[in-house]
Parts: C-alpha cells; structure tokens; sequence
C-alpha cells in the first residue's frame, strides 16, 4: 500500500508540471531567482550589529581579548550565578585546549544530565542579521547540551561572525561539504521562550532561562557600548 | 456613474457628487440606463449573474471620458473585479473602462481639482470612517482628509483601528447580522470616543449599515458622505435621520 | 478532528455572548497588528521579501516532483524512513504502528497543526498510549480539553486565572500561589521536564522541507520541539508536501517572513535543521527517524483554483487581522484552522457541504491579503468559494433567487427605475419622521442589529435627475 500511495502522488505532482525539465534547467531557473534581501541591520558595523541583536534577543554578551579572558569571564559569571565552577561542556577540541585553571572553572565534558545546570558550547558561527550563534550535533556540541541546562553559555570566535542567514549558509556548506552532514544544525538566537499565557513574554519556558554570549576577540569596548545605545555610533 | 445605494437611499449624494464635479469644471452626464454595478450577485458568488451586469455597465459608459464614482467599493468593482470576469474582446473593453475609472475624491484630488471653497467653514467635529475597497482597492486615503480640510476647514479626528472593516461587506451584512452588528458598535465606538459630532464616509454601504446601527443605539452621531460635506454645509437630515 | 463548521453561526453567537471573552481578543486584535507591522517595517523591504518568497514558491510547485524526490532521496541517504500517507487514518496508522513496533508508551509532541488536523492524539490514547503535548499553549488546552483557538497562540483565549485553576486541579503539587505567568510557565517547565526525558517517542511537525539537505526546518521559541527531536530514542515528523522548498537559504527567508507575521519578533529563538538519526560522531540524538508526509486533499488543491492556498506557512497573521475572527474567535469556526485561511482550507480539507458557512464569514475587506506574508489572494479565494456554494445549491435558496432576480432586474433599467422609483418615494415618505424603521418585510437580516435607513424624501436619484433634466430642457 506505501508503495502505491507514492506513486499515486508522484503522478499527481508530475500533472502538475507537464514538460518534466532537466534538472540543471530547474537549478538554472532557480538561480535566476536567487536569494532575499537580508533584514536591516541595526548598526553598519558588523560586530556591533551582532551585539545589538543578540541584547535584543534577551541574551546578555561580554567580550574577551582572548581564550585566557573567556575563561575568566566564564568563571566570573558561573561564580556570580551559581557559586560553583561547575559547567558543563562538549567535546571541542578548541574547548578541551583553553586555559580552565585560569578562570578556576571546572569544567566535565560531554553531553548535559538533567542536574546539569550551566552548559557551554563554542559555537561555530554568529550572524549578525539575527544575533543568532550556529552549533552542530555531535561529539563537540551534543544537541541536550543548548536545551537542558538553565543557562547556556557560548563562546563565538569575532572572526566567525557572518552578517546574514545567506553568508552563515555559504559558510555551512563549506563546513559540510567535505565530511558526513550532521545531524542537527542550530541557530540559537536568545533565550527559551513563550507567550502563550495571556501573550506575556516569558523567558525559560522548557529551554535555557539565560542565554550568555562571549565574543571572542579583540572587538573595541565602545562596541558594546554602541550596540546599547550609550554611544552614538561613530 | 451614481451608485445604485445613493440612487435609492441617498439622492442628495449623487446630486452633490454632480455640483462637485462641475465645479472642478467637469460636463457631468448620469446616462438613463444605469443601474448598479452588479456587487451583490458578484460578492455573494453568482458570478454568471453578475457577468451580464457588468457587460451593460461596460456599454454604457463607454462613449464617456471619465467614469467618476462617489463609492470606493463601486469603483474597485469597475476597476478591478470587471476585467477579471471576462477574456478576450470583453476583457480589453472591461480594462478601457477600468483605466478611466476614478473614486470621486480621487479625480477631485487628482485629475480635476476643485477650487478654492467661498463658504464659512464647517463648524463641526468630523471623524472618517475609510471603505476597505476604497482603501485597499483604490488608494483612498489621504485625498478625503485633504479635500474635507481644503473645502470644509475642518481637520479629521481619526478613528481608532481606522484600517479596520465595519462590518458592512455587502450580503454579509444581512447573512451574518450578529458578528455584522459587533463590528458596527466598534467602529461606532471608536466613533463616540473620538469626540466627532460627524461620522463622514465614501461609501453608502458602510454608512447606512453604521447609521442603521448607531439609530438603533440611540447615538448621537450625524452621518453623512462626503460629497454632502464637500458640496456644501448640508440642511437636511442625516442618514438615517428623521426631520426635527 | 471532528468538524463542527456546520454550526458557526450558532458558535458565533455563543462566543459573542462571552463578554469577557471578547475583551481577550479586541485586545488580541489591536496589539498583534501592531506588533506585526513594527516588525515588518523594521525589516526594511518587507514586501520585496514577501515577493521573493511568491517566486520560490512558484517555482517550487511548478517542479514538485524533481524537489520532492530530491529531498526524499537526500533524507534516505541520511539514514530516515520516509512514508507517504494519502489520508489523516494512513498518517495515524503509520505513527501508531511506528510506536508499536518500539513498545513505546510515552510519546512527547512539538506542536503540529498536521496531527491536528488529522486527530492523531485521539487514535493514540485510544490505544493506551500516554500522549503529551509540550507546547505549552497547546499543553494548556490538552488538559483543558479544548481546540486550538488560535494556529499559533493555541490558548490564547484563556486567561491567567483559568490558567491557573486548570494547573491547580490537574497537578498534583500541593498549596501554592501561581499567581504570574512565570509561575505559570515555571511549574509547566517542570512538570513537563521529567516527561521530555522519559519520553519513547518524540512527535513534531516542520516548517520547512529543504530538498537540497533533505533536512527539515523547525522553528519554536519554547525550545519544546528541539526538546522532542533530541531526547527520545525515536522521532516521527508528521509534515505534508508543501512545506518543500529547494535550498536551505529559502527556508530562511520563510523564516524571516514567518517570525515577523506570526508574533512581530524579528527572530525566533530556535531555528533548527534536522537530517536524520544519530551519526557517528553523535552521542544524543534519536536512534530512528521517520518522516511521514501526508496528502490528505493536497495534491487535489494543488491541481485546483485553489492552489495558492498551499502558500500558507501557518503564521496566523490572517486570523489577526480578520475582524471576524477577532469577534467570534476560533473554537466557532469548528475545525482545526480559523480565520481567513481557514475559511479556505476547512471547506477544501473537509467537505463545502460541511462549512459553507465559513467562505461567507467575510466582507471582503481584504486586511488578511494585505499582510498575508505569502501573498495569498484570500478574499478572491473566499468568493470561489462562495462561488461553489452557489453552484453546488449550498447557499440558502432564498438568497440565491434573490440576488439573481435582482441581477436580472439592473438589466431593465426603464423596469428597475420604475420599481425603485415608486417604492422608495413610498419608503421615504413613510420613514421621514424618525428616518429610520425598525422593521422591515424582507429584511430580518439587517434589521435584528440595525434600523433600516429610510431613503432620502423626494424619491431616486434617477427620478429626480431625469425630472430636472425635463426641466431644463424646456428652460432651454
Ligand atoms: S494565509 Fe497567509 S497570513 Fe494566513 S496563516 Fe497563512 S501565510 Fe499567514
């Protein structure tokens, strides 16, 4: 019966376009289509676009120089939160090699338990567009590891910022196109939320109630500043 | 062309659209075969009733210059919905009219302007209740507002949610009375709290169903098209309205 | 789910008798338009987006086939078992045995207007399955057994306070206040954690196919449908044809249209791409993925007038901006979708006999194709309808004879002008103290709300015109 419910579809489908084109045809009138226009972006410079949108999306973000400070901000906020150094983190060979005892966090790597409250992912890209960050399942991301925790903690690299949806997918299909496609690819832009009750918006509905980004880098303090609005732009 | 709704209910409409129009220096003609545009049968799904409708209107008006209606939903009728009903010969015949087809205070606005007013302004508070076809269908919008500050002196006080429907639509009105009657009180509503003495609107539909409402109500709103306001400060009663 | 369009009017009129009810969604009907057109207007080219988004589609449908069997082949090469279901009980069927076969007992659901549509729920607890949905709107009306109201705010009818009552008699957690909505959504998070993790079977639907990846895209702020593809050791997306789009950039742009339209946010918080099972290199994730894609009429509409309508991406923006739909809210349309998409979805997904009601529960006054993000004609697509109603004798025979007799009688204008003629001069007279009557033969429609306007004194517009011209022509 399966079997004949495809068929049965397929045909109908194939009514539908009379001249079944070739498929370069196809690929070629789509290319013709090409691609959206991108939202409006908050400011002109892409870091603090990112920064802005990421605030808007009720995350919170600091910048670090580099991997030593990430490390001691990870530790100050984890302190700040919890009063622990406990995190808990994937398997990234980027995450395994940074300078824990710096920060004095202790972190466990692999895959979130439900005790787990703070997990930390190095995301692989951001998108300005958005202020959304970029993860793929996997040993070095496990998927429970952006959801289970109440808050999520993620470091972007400044140079793995794109400016739109299109770029971060020109970048994927890179990352991709060599070795076997993941099984999950997310974009992450805030918080877990809901407004079902009375359209109130509500932070941590079943996902993370705090979402923390660390732009890694050396992207200038007024940045920050700018993206809140406490600057005017230069 | 006068609409089928102030042929019957409002005569004073047509009349004022006239003086309107030959004021802006127009020769206005209302042909002796004219009837309605043919909405009811066309909104309500009769489409092959609706098509013979259409084709008359076609043929009458065809020897004028320009088609002037003081009615959004007529106007978005003739322009929009006509060359839809038909292919081939009809179709071009049913876009010629469509192409010179105008809202009234559009072509007041646009093609023939009207001059400056000799009379007092209006000393009353207006609000404006905009046709959704008129709206959305004709781009009317600004031109009612300037013409009623232009002619009248009078600045609109807006309606709340103005880009909402009443509730008027036709059939729908008379199928449906009770969700009808709800839109009417909001836009009613709306109306009373914006401290507007006169409800103006383009189209008799939405203002008879408003007025039906409002008297029904026992509210204190006078309701008028705005051709009456433009043409001059009017007398006689408002719709719906007995004499005093 | 059991189709209850028949009665809308009577729905209609209980659901405008609730006051309180009514507040809810006049409110509902001024803020989400707000919201809506500040997020569209922030996005810079909104309608250059929503053009785009006209054209993808456009050539999606036109090539159908080539993309469907593109993401089918993509998504078997990533390891998931793709079924095909002609009807709602095929897709049933499939989930049911798919849980079977895994001697599944709990199953955690993502919201899915597809397994509403085909009252997948039902079928499952029938068979003693323990079925939770996780959204939480639609967690509320499941213990609420109720309908969605709402395609995307599923409860957005009920009020804090029956929130709360509800919460209060359905979990057994002793004394305590739940006095805001985050106590609200606090005790939910709980209560529905411990599911998520004891869950066998995870079930969600998709926004979007992409048939480059064979992947599916997942949009949700609750993270509850991320929650439901990552935990359980089997996912079953229930999903339909139409939700195919050709490259991962187009879902994208739907994205775009999707959260704006819907909410009026300018991003969502989980947009997720799924490709199948558990690799290699995973250590989470399902073990078996299945994804289910049901016709049930679909490819019927795609080869009618009504194709457009498979446009839809479910943003609910129609329903906002519908004055109907905000007066009588959605539990009176009786089915699965309310509002403008609705009124054009349930007489094609169900049968016109059923809910020829719903296409008239329109003015055309064109608001919901005015910000439909997929451009959908739906007030033309409404008057089709109506059109069918007419030619399949559906529509009231009173109505129907006399709309045609007076199309028939505008073709007689010297006729015409003499019947009107005379009965509006009778009718102006007789109405001209009070201007208004309060009843009328022939017009128990209008008059149960209104008055009926008298006509102006003096008699038509034709018969005055056609006496001053004689005038004048003698003067002259
Ligand atoms: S018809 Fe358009 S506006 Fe309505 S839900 Fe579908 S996409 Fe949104």
């Amino acid at each position: 019966m399966a079997e004949s419910v495809r068929a049965a579809l397929f045909a109908r489908l194939r009514e539908r376009s009379p001249a079944p084109a070739e498929p370069a045809e196809i690929a070629r009138a789509l290319a013709t289509i090409g691609y959206a226009t991108a939202a409006r972006m908050p400011h002109a410079d892409l870091h603090t676009a990112f920064i802005a949108n990421v605030l808007a999306n009720k995350g919170t973000l600091e910048l670090a120089l580099d991997r030593g400070a990430a490390v001691r901000a990870i530790g100050r906020y984890l302190y700040k939160r919890f009063r622990t150094h406990k995190l808990v983190a994937g398997n990234d060979p980027r995450l395994a090699a940074m300078p824990w005892r710096d920060g004095g966090v202790l972190p466990r790597f692999g895959a979130a338990e439900p005790g787990d409250a703070a997990a930390l992912s190095y995301a692989r890209l951001g998108v300005a567009e958005t202020g959304a960050i970029v993860t793929f399942t996997g040993r070095a991301n496990p998927g429970r590891n952006n959801l289970l925790p109440e808050d999520h903690l993620v470091l972007v690299n400044r140079e793995d910022v794109v400016a739109t949806l299109e770029d971060a997918w020109a970048k994927i299909r890179i990352e991709t196109g060599a070795g076997a496609w993941p099984r999950g690819i997310q974009f992450i832009a805030g918080p877990s939320s809901t407004a079902d009750v009375e359209a109130q918006l509500v932070l941590g509905a079943h996902g993370p109630c705090r979402w923390h980004v660390i732009l890694v880098g050396d992207t200038p303090a007024q940045a920050l500043e700018q993206a809140r609005g406490e600057l005017p732009e230069a | 062309m006068v609409t089928c709704l102030a042929d019957l209910m409002r005569p004073s409409v047509g009349f004022s659209a006239i003086r309107l129009l030959e004021r802006a220096g127009c020769r206005v003609t209302v042909p002796e075969q004219q009837t309605c545009c043919g909405q009811p049968a066309y909104n309500s799904g009769e489409i092959d009733a609706a098509v013979p409708v259409a084709q008359a209107v076609i043929e009458t008006f065809e020897p004028f210059d320009y088609v002037v209606i003081p009615s959004g939903s007529c106007a978005g009728m003739l322009s929009h919905h006509y060359p839809a009903l038909f292919e081939g010969e009809w179709r071009e015949r049913a876009l010629a009219l469509s192409a010179k087809t105008w809202e009234l205070t559009r072509f007041l606005t646009e093609v023939a302007l009207l001059p400056a007013p000799k009379r007092a302004a209006l000393e009353a508070a207006v609000t404006y209740h905009d046709g959704c076809a008129g709206l959305r269908e004709m781009g009317i919008q600004q031109q009612p507002r300037q013409l009623l500050q232009e002619q009248c002196g009078v600045q609109v006080q807006e309606l709340t949610e103005n880009q909402v429907c009443c509730g008027f639509g036709g059939t729908f009105c008379a199928r449906m009375p009770e969700i009808s009657g709800k839109m009417a009180d909001d836009k009613l509503n709306h109306a009373v709290a914006s401290g507007a003495k006169v409800l103006a609107g383009g189209d008799l539909g939405c203002l008879l169903h408003l007025a039906g409402r409002a008297k029904r109500r026992g509210l204190d709103l006078e309701i008028r098209h705005i051709a009456e306001l433009l043409a001059g400060n009017p007398k006689g009663p408002g719709i719906g309205e007995g004499r005093q | 789910m059991k189709v209850a369009s028949q009665d809308f009017l009577q729905q209609a009129h209980e659901a405008l008798r609730a006051k309180d009810k009514v507040e809810r969604r006049d409110l509902l009907g001024q803020f989400m338009p707000a919201a809506r057109d500040a997020a569209a207007n922030a996005y810079g080219d909104f309608d250059g987006l929503r053009a785009h988004m006209k054209r993808v589609r456009g050539h999606t449908t036109e090539h159908l086939a080539h993309y469907l069997q593109q993401f089918e082949e993509a998504a078997v090469a990533h390891g998931n078992q793709v079924h095909f279901a002609a009807t709602a009980e095929q897709l049933n069927s499939t989930v049911l045995s798919i849980c079977q076969t895994h001697n599944a007992r709990r199953v955690a659901k993502g919201k899915s207007m597809v397994t509403e549509e085909t009252g997948l729920n039902e079928l499952l607890l029938k068979a003693g399955l323990e079925v939770l949905e996780t959204d939480l709107g639609e967690y509320i009306i499941q213990q609420a057994g109720e309908a969605p109201s709402h395609i995307v705010g599923p409860a957005f009818h009920k009020s804090l306070a029956e929130v709360r009552e509800l919460f209060l008699a359905k979990h057994k957690l002793g004394e305590r206040a739940l006095e805001s909505v985050s106590d609200i959504v606090e005790e939910a998070r709980g209560v529905l954690r411990e599911r998520f993790l004891a869950a066998d079977v995870g079930i969600i639907g998709a926004n979007a196919l992409i048939a480059e990846h064979g992947t599916t895209m997942l949009v949700t702020n609750e993270g509850n449908g991320d929650l439901c593809a990552n935990l359980p050791p089997v996912l079953i997306i229930c999903t339909t044809f139409e939700r195919l789009l050709p490259r991962a950039e187009d879902a994208m742009a739907l994205q775009r249209l999707l959260v704006r339209s819907a909410t009026g946010q300018s991003h969502t918080c989980y947009t997720s791409f799924y490709s199948g099972p558990r690799r290699e290199d995973d250590v989470d994730g399902p073990l078996e993925t299945h994804i289910i894609l049901l016709d049930n009429k679909r490819s019927d509409i795609l080869a009618s007038d009504y194709h457009e309508i498979l446009d839809c991406i479910r943003c609910g923006a129609c329903l906002n901006h519908c004055p109907i739909y905000i007066g009588v809210g959605g539990h009176a349309y009786g089915w699965v979708y309310p509002g403008p998409m609705g009124s054009v979805l349930t007489p094609l997904l169900t049968s016109l006999e059923q809910s020829h009601d719903l296409p008239n529960a329109c003015t055309s006054c064109g608001r919901c194709a005015e910000v439909c993000p997929a451009n959908i004609p739906l007030p033309d697509l409404l008057r089709d309808l109506r059109q069918e109603e007419s030619a399949q004798q559906l529509k009231p025979a009173r109505w129907r004879r006399g709309l045609r007799l007076h199309a028939w009688l505008l073709r007689q204008p010297v006729l015409y002008q003499r019947l009107t003629g005379w009965s509006m001069s009778a009718l102006g007279l007789l109405g001209k103290r009070r201007g208004a009557f309060r009843r009328m033969p022939f017009a128990s429609g209008w008059t149960s709300q209104r008055d009926f306007p008298a006509p102006e004194a003096g008699g038509t517009f034709m018969r005055q015109y056609a006496a001053r011209k004689r005038r004048g022509g003698r003067r002259g």
